[in-house]
């Protein structure tokens, strides 16, 4: 009873020191606004790499790419040499992979009447559904005959439908690629921004045939995805398929690969290191942001102890123990690096929405991120004020009197 | 009331050397009695408040107050002390600045167990005649109804005791005499007062006069013709 009489007290005295309380605040804000925006974003991030993966790999597969060194930083060596039959060879030679589709691409302006965009265009075979588990949404995706025949039809993604034809149903009509006509005879379903915020629903499938005879005029590709058994071990996969194409490009033992491989193992590696920054050193600078919050905190305590002297000494004339002289400067800090956290969640949260709007990422979701703060928040009050509370509890009060 | 055995004070200065603020003084204080405690500065009056406030410890000697000995009570028994039986009036009338009347004259309800507080603050305030200055600041109040609402903190938790510090030292004749009335009519509805004063004129109000000097008590008259009490102190 008396406990909530004197921690409601100690709440309207802060509110009577109004600038000391404003500037304790802000130290926990800034903290918590940054520790704040820094984990939802991360957690936006972890969330969209992951679905991003499993929209690139699905269950299990690997990549091939041309060009070797390293398929993330570094450079990658000239001279694709990477053709379809390689690729059919493969497919051929090693029994668990499921099936496999090549690509090819280019970005060129894509006309019907006076509307035109500039999409990315993509050769794939008839596999492409099944490997990338990308359907259409209306109208179909074309099938074996119109890849031998080099068919000139088109599935568009629903940004280049939209710029083309707005509301009315592509499906049927005509339009340019380049400068080569198509029958749009589909419209793939959404898909969305992929990590390097490319619109993936700017673009439109053509039988790669079509695509390398009438639009590129090369007769390598730049890459294929092979669907695996789940049961297959994605590394020793990645061998067989190395040595297959090594031997089948002819590459001397000390020569380097003129293609990459890259496999689901590979990319869950590099999504943890990546996720070990998200998730541990940039909340670690937030972390070091707060502290030197809760430093600015209990150096304000302090000061205000020593001016206080007087308060301090007839609160233990009239009664108060040591214990309650601790209690009251440490409910003060902790309520007032509460208030400034509270806010500093707020603040947090709006950045960490602007900024995940501007880097496509969607859920942010607040409420661990809040939790965190909340904690921290009262976590570095009651640091902050240990010490302070510390030294009013241990003035004597004929001292403090004087 | 109040009974002293032998007390002793010695402190370290900072700069290193003893000084014996209280010498062996003992000296009984009755149920009732209004006392004014005079001696210059320096003299251990202080000393003596604040052992007798419980806000010190003595070195030696005994101290019992309402009949119970107080040497061996633990620093949170000494506050409850404080809090139920004793109360405090400063010369610098420590009030909270920033903090109405009211709450100030509230502040030693904060440190009881007592289970309701309502309306008691109030009536404090209206003991001492200023029940329209409650939601005041002390800004807004004149030295002598600060001084009026110290004594009605010091008064809000029913204390059996009172003690005062130069209560009158930073006032003008007029609130001094206010304040001093407002002692004279509490003495006469049955409390307790000690007055540690340097003012004679101020001790003159009081029925007896201990002066102290050098940390002993040379002089102690108890009278009721205050005259010859002066004389005695002087």
């Amino acid at each position: 009873m008396n406990r909530v009489r004197l921690i409601s007290q100690s709440a309207r005295m802060m509110g009577r020191y109004k600038l000391r309380t404003a500037f304790m605040m802000l130290g926990s804000f800034i903290g918590v606004a940054a520790l704040t925006l820094v984990i939802s974003v991360g957690q936006a991030a972890k969330q969209k790499m992951l679905t991003m993966a499993r929209q690139v790999f699905g269950d299990a597969s690997v990549m091939v790419m041309d060009g070797g060194g390293h398929m993330f930083g570094g450079p990658r060596n000239p001279g694709t040499r990477l053709r379809l039959d390689d690729l059919q060879t493969v497919a051929n030679q090693v029994p668990d992979i499921e099936a496999w589709d090549p690509q090819q691409g280019l970005t060129t302006t894509v006309r019907r009447g006076d509307a035109s965009d500039s999409a990315q265009v993509l050769g794939v075979s008839e596999r492409f559904e099944l490997v990338w588990s990308r359907s259409a949404s209306s109208g179909a995706l074309f099938d074996a005959a119109a890849v031998k025949s080099s068919a000139r039809v088109a599935v568009i993604g629903q940004t280049v439908a939209g710029r083309l034809f707005n509301s009315e149903d592509p499906v049927g009509s005509d339009i340019q690629i380049g400068s080569v006509p198509f029958r749009v005879i589909g419209v793939l379903e959404r898909w969305g921004t992929d990590p390097h915020g490319m619109d993936r629903d700017n673009e439109i499938v053509v039988p790669i045939s079509t695509l390398m005879r009438r639009l590129t005029n090369v007769d390598t590709i730049t890459g294929a995805k092979l669907v695996i058994a789940r049961t297959a071990d994605d590394d020793a996969m990645a061998k067989e398929v190395r040595g297959i194409l090594r031997s089948r490009h002819g590459l001397a033992a000390d020569q380097p690969d003129d293609f990459s491989i890259l496999t689901a193992s590979a990319v869950r590696q590099m999504m943890a290191g990546i996720e070990r920054v998200l998730s541990l050193y940039l909340p670690m600078v937030a972390a070091i942001s707060l502290l030197v919050g809760g430093i600015v905190s209990a150096s304000l305590m302090f000061a205000s102890v020593s001016e206080r002297a007087g308060e301090i000494g007839l609160r233990r004339a009239v009664g108060a123990r040591t214990e309650d002289i601790r209690l009251q400067f440490l409910v003060e800090t902790a309520a007032t690096t509460l208030a400034g956290g509270v806010g500093g969640i707020a603040l947090g949260y709006v950045l960490a929405r602007m900024g995940a709007a501007r880097m496509h990422l969607d859920g942010v979701a607040p409420w661990s991120a809040a939790l965190l703060g909340i904690v921290s928040a009262i976590l570095v009050g009651l640091l902050a004020g240990l010490l302070p509370a510390r030294r009013a509890a241990r003035l004597s009060p004929v001292d403090a009197l004087r | 009331m109040i009974e002293l055995q032998g007390i002793s004070k010695t402190y370290r200065r900072p700069a290193g050397e003893m000084v014996d603020a209280l010498i062996d003084v003992s000296l009984t204080i009755n149920d009732g009695e209004f006392v004014a405690i005079v001696g210059s500065s320096g003299s251990g009056k202080s000393t003596l408040m604040n052992i007798l406030g419980l806000l010190d410890v003595p070195t030696k000697g005994a101290y019992r107050l309402k009949g119970s000995e107080t040497s061996g009570l633990s620093p949170s028994a000494q506050a409850r002390c404080r809090n139920q039986r004793i109360g405090f009036v400063f010369q610098t009338f420590h009030l909270l600045y920033r903090t109405s009347a009211l709450e100030n004259v509230e502040l030693p309800l904060l440190y009881s167990d007592r289970a309701s507080i309502r309306g008691m603050g109030r009536k404090a305030l209206e003991m001492v005649g200023l029940g329209d200055r409650a939601s005041h600041r002390p800004s807004e109040l004149s030295g002598g109804q600060q001084q009026r609402v110290a004594i009605a903190r010091a008064l809000v938790n029913g204390p059996d005791l009172l003690l005062a510090d130069e209560p009158t030292g930073n006032l003008d004749r007029r609130s001094a005499g206010e304040v001093m009335n407002i002692f004279h009519e509490l003495n006469r509805a049955g409390r307790t007062i000690v007055i540690v004063t340097h003012d004679l004129e101020i001790a003159g109000h009081c029925g007896r006069i201990a002066r102290i000097e050098g940390g002993r008590i040379v002089a102690d008259h108890k009278t009721a013709d205050t005259r010859t009490a002066l004389e005695g102190a002087l």
